[in-house]
C-alpha cells in the first residue's frame, strides 16, 4: 500500500495564490446556529423525559448531545478554513476541515451576486457573499466578512463579471 | 434596440413592450424580424387543455342520458345517480370555464428581442423570453393536438425555476412558422420586409429503429427486475405444487398484496420512455440539432448550435453486447422546467457507437484550433474514453492507491482533454463518459474527504448547469487534479473567448460545416458591435472579446 507518497503539490494551496481569510466572529454566528438547534434538543429531550418517563430517552439525547459539542469544537477550525482570493480572471474559495473544497470561479460566468445577512450576521456586523453562476453547483460562497468589505467584493465582483461577461 | 444593422434607424423602436393589451398600430417592420402583436392564443385551446375533464364530464353525461330513460321501481337510487352525474358534469363543465377564462386573458406577442406572455386572471403574469438567450424550442402536440391540429410551443431561456414560454395551443402550422421565425431571429438572420423566414433545411443523421428501440428499452435494469419477479412467482408456484405441507396461499398472499402495483409501476414507466422514444429521428440544419420523437405525444425539439453544455454517453452491461449507447445533454433550463429525468434532455435513446460518433461531431463545435478545426472528438481518443481502460490516447488515469476507494473501476477512471473538449471516463460494468467542451465549463472545484486525503488523492468537478450530466472525475493523484484544476481555468477562458456569439448565425462560418475558417475571427469580423450599440450585456462583451481573442489565440498556438 503505497499510501501517501511524496506531497509534490498542494492542491488546495496553489501557488502564487495568496487567501484572504474571514472574520472570526463568524465563529460566533455559527455557534449561535448550532445552539439554537442544541437548544431545542435538550428541551424535546426534557419533554419526552418527563411525559414518557424512561430513560431510553437519554440514550438518543446524550450521543446527539456529544456530537453538538464535539462539533462545536470543529467550527473555529472550519471558519479559520475558510479563505478566498481575488485573482485576475477568477475567485477561488476554500473551505473545509475534513471535507476540503476548493472552487475556482471565472468572473465572465458569473450571473448574480447576492450578499445576505442573518439576525446573528447583523448583531455582529458580519455578510455572506453568493457569487452564482449558471450552474447549481458551483457553489461559491463568501461568509463572514465585514459589512464594508461584503459591499466592496461585491463591487469588485459585479464590475470584473460586467468586463468579461459572457453568455452561458 | 435594433436588430438589423442595416435598418438602424426604424422608427417605433420596440423596446417598450409594456402596453400590454393594446395592439401595436401599424407595426413598423423591421426585415428579418419577426413581429406578432399582442394575440390570443388558438380559441379552441381551453378544450384541448381541459380534454380529459370534458372526456370525463361527457361521458357521466352520456351515461346519464341513456340511463335515465328507464324508470322502474328502484328510481330512488337513480334519482341520487343523476344528482353524481350533475356534480361530476358540473365539475368537468368548471375546468373548462377556467381554462376559457385562462384563455381569454392570455395573449403573446413577439418582437424584435423577445417573446411575451400576459397571462392570469386574478393575478398577471408578464414574463418575456430575451431571444440571444434562446436555449431550445419544442413543438409539441399531444394526442389530442394531433387529432385537432393544435400544437404547443415551449420557447426555452435559461433562468432560475420554470423558465419556460409555454404557447398552448396555437395552430400547428402557425407554431412550426413562429418557430422558424424566432430561430431565425435568434440566429441574426435577416428577411426581406414582408418574407417569411424558411424552414431551415435539415440532414438526418440517425434514427433509431423501433426494433432497436424496444430491444433496448427490454433491456434495462427495470424489466429485468420485472422478470426476476416473475421467475421468483413461478419457482414459488411449482415449489408450493410440489410440497404438500405448504399452501398456495401462504405464497401468494404477499406476491398479489404487493405484486400488481408494483408491475404497473414498472410497465406505466418503460412503457413511457419507450412512447417518449419511438421513431426517434435527429437531423442537422443550420438552426441546430433537430429531434424527433413520440409515439403518441410527438415533440420537435430544436436546439441551436452551442447550447448543449455537456454529454453523457453511457452503456449499460446488459447493452455491451451489442454496443449499444445513450446519450444525455445538458442545455441550461431543460433540467428546472421539466425536472432531472427531463425525456427532452435525450439525444441518443439507444444508439450504435457511429451514432454517438456523428452526433459528437454535431454536438462539440468545431473552430480553430492546432489541428485545423476539427469538429468532433477524435476517433481514437473517444474509443479509447468509450470502451478504453489504462492511459492509451493521452488519457490520465488515477493512482493504483485509488483502489482502496474504487476497488474495480480504478482502472477505468480518468480524463483526456482534446483541443475542444473534456472526456472524463467511469464506470466499468457500466460505462460512462462525460464531454464537456472547454468554453461550456462554468467553474472548478478540488474535492477532498478525509479517506482520499490520506491516500493523497483529490475528485475534480466541472460544474456544468443544471440537468443529468455531473462531469467529474475522481480520485485524481493531488498533484494531477491541482493540474487539471490549473489548466482547465486557462483552457476554459481561452476557448470562451474564442468562441462564437450567441447568435450563431452571425458568424461567417455555418457552424455544422465546421470548417477551418476561423470562427475564433468572427467576433472581429461580425457586425455585432454596431448592432447593439447601446450595450446588451452579452454583445458587448463579445466586442472586448474579439480583441482578446489574437492575443489569446497567439499564445496558444505554437
Amino acid at each position: 500500500m503505497d499510501s501517501t507518497g511524496a506531497r509534490v503539490e498542494e492542491p488546495f494551496d496553489p501557488e502564487g495564490v495568496a487567501f484572504r481569510g474571514v472574520s472570526r466572529r463568524l465563529t460566533w454566528v455559527r455557534l449561535a446556529g448550532a445552539g439554537i438547534f442544541a437548544l431545542l434538543g435538550v428541551v424535546v429531550a426534557v419533554v419526552l423525559l418527563v411525559v414518557l418517563d424512561t430513560p431510553w430517552v437519554l440514550l438518543v439525547a446524550g450521543p446527539g448531545l456529544l456530537l453538538a459539542v464535539l462539533s462545536a469544537f470543529l467550527v473555529p477550525a472550519q471558519v479559520r478554513a475558510i479563505g478566498y482570493a481575488e485573482r485576475e480572471e477568477d475567485l477561488l474559495v476554500r473551505r473545509g476541515v475534513m471535507f476540503r473544497s476548493l472552487t475556482v470561479v471565472p468572473y465572465g460566468r458569473m450571473q448574480y451576486v447576492d450578499v445576505t445577512a442573518g439576525p446573528v450576521d447583523r448583531a455582529l456586523g458580519l455578510a455572506t457573499v453568493r457569487l452564482h453562476t449558471a450552474s447549481a453547483a458551483s457553489d461559491a460562497v463568501v461568509p463572514g466578512l465585514t459589512t464594508d468589505a461584503a459591499a466592496l467584493l461585491r463591487d469588485r465582483l459585479t464590475a470584473a463579471g460586467q468586463a468579461r461577461l459572457a453568455g452561458l | 434596440m435594433s436588430l438589423a444593422p442595416d435598418a438602424p434607424d426604424a422608427p417605433d423602436a420596440p423596446d417598450a413592450p409594456d402596453a400590454p393589451d393594446v395592439p401595436e398600430t401599424a407595426p413598423a417592420r423591421v426585415p428579418g424580424a419577426p413581429r406578432v402583436p399582442f394575440t390570443r392564443l388558438h380559441p379552441v385551446s381551453p378544450l384541448v387543455r381541459g380534454w380529459a375533464a370534458l372526456l370525463v364530464g361527457l361521458a357521466v353525461v352520456l351515461d346519464g342520458v341513456v340511463g335515465s330513460p328507464v324508470p322502474g321501481p328502484d328510481a330512488g337510487i337513480l334519482g341520487s345517480l343523476g344528482i353524481q352525474v350533475g356534480g361530476v358534469f358540473a365539475v368537468a363543465v368548471l375546468v373548462v370555464l377556467g381554462n376559457v377564462l385562462g384563455w381569454f386573458f392570455s395573449r403573446y406577442s413577439v418582437d424584435d428581442t423577445a417573446v411575451h406572455l400576459h397571462s392570469g386572471v386574478l393575478s398577471r403574469t408578464q414574463r418575456q423570453a430575451r431571444l440571444d438567450r434562446l436555449q431550445a424550442i419544442d413543438v409539441v402536440q399531444p394526442l389530442i393536438g394531433r387529432l385537432v391540429g393544435l400544437a404547443e410551443l415551449r420557447i426555452e431561456v435559461a433562468g432560475g425555476a420554470d423558465s419556460q414560454i409555454r404557447l398552448r395551443y396555437l395552430k400547428d402550422a402557425e407554431a412550426h412558422r413562429l418557430r422558424n421565425a424566432l430561430l431565425a431571429a435568434a440566429a441574426g438572420v435577416e428577411y426581406a420586409d414582408g418574407e417569411e423566414a424558411p424552414e431551415a433545411p435539415e440532414r438526418e443523421v440517425l434514427q433509431v429503429p423501433p426494433g432497436r428501440l424496444v430491444a433496448g428499452t427490454a433491456l434495462t435494469g427495470t424489466v429485468l427486475v420485472l422478470l426476476l419477479g416473475a421467475t421468483l412467482l413461478v419457482t414459488a408456484l411449482v415449489v408450493t405444487a410440489f410440497l404438500p405441507g405448504v399452501s398456495a396461499q401462504m405464497v401468494l398472499g404477499p406476491i398479489v398484496a404487493i405484486g400488481p402495483g408494483a408491475v404497473i409501476a414498472i410497465v406505466f414507466t418503460v412503457a413511457n420512455s419507450f412512447a417518449k422514444s419511438f421513431a426517434f429521428r435527429l437531423a442537422e440544419s443550420p438552426d441546430g440539432l433537430r429531434v424527433r420523437a413520440g409515439l403518441t405525444e410527438t415533440r420537435s425539439t430544436t436546439v441551436p448550435p452551442g447550447r448543449v453544455q455537456a454529454v453523457l454517453v453511457s452503456q449499460s452491461w446488459l447493452w455491451r453486447r451489442f454496443d449499444w449507447w445513450h446519450v444525455k445533454v445538458n442545455i441550461a433550463g431543460y433540467a428546472q422546467s421539466e425536472g432531472e429525468q427531463s425525456t427532452s434532455a435525450v439525444l441518443l435513446p439507444v444508439g450504435t457507437r457511429a451514432d454517438v460518433r456523428a452526433l459528437l461531431a454535431l454536438v462539440v463545435p468545431g473552430g480553430a484550433g492546432p489541428d485545423g478545426g476539427q469538429a468532433g472528438v477524435d476517433p481514437a481518443v473517444l474509443e479509447a474514453g468509450l470502451s478504453g481502460t489504462g492511459s492509451a490516447r493521452g488519457f490520465v488515469t488515477v493512482p493504483r492507491r485509488a483502489r482502496w476507494l474504487d476497488p474495480f473501476a480504478w482502472r477505468r477512471i480518468g480524463y483526456a482533454v482534446t483541443d475542444r473538449v473534456l472526456l472524463a471516463r467511469t464506470g466499468l460494468l457500466d460505462r460512462h463518459l462525460v464531454v464537456v467542451p472547454h468554453e461550456r465549463t462554468q467553474s472548478v472545484g478540488l474535492y477532498q474527504g478525509p479517506l482520499q486525503r490520506r491516500l493523497g488523492v483529490v475528485t475534480v468537478r466541472l460544474h456544468s448547469t443544471p440537468g443529468p450530466v455531473g462531469p467529474l472525475v475522481p480520485h485524481l493523484a493531488a498533484d494531477e487534479g491541482a493540474r487539471l484544476l490549473r489548466e482547465q481555468g486557462t483552457r476554459a477562458s481561452a476557448a470562451r473567448a474564442a468562441s462564437g456569439p450567441e447568435r450563431w448565425m452571425q458568424r461567417p462560418v455555418v457552424p455544422s460545416s465546421g470548417s477551418a475558417a476561423g470562427v475564433g475571427l468572427a467576433p472581429v469580423e461580425e457586425p455585432v458591435d454596431v448592432v447593439e450599440g447601446d450595450g446588451g450585456p452579452v454583445q458587448g462583451a463579445g466586442g472586448e472579446e474579439g480583441v482578446q481573442v489574437d492575443g489569446l489565440r497567439g499564445d496558444r498556438r505554437p
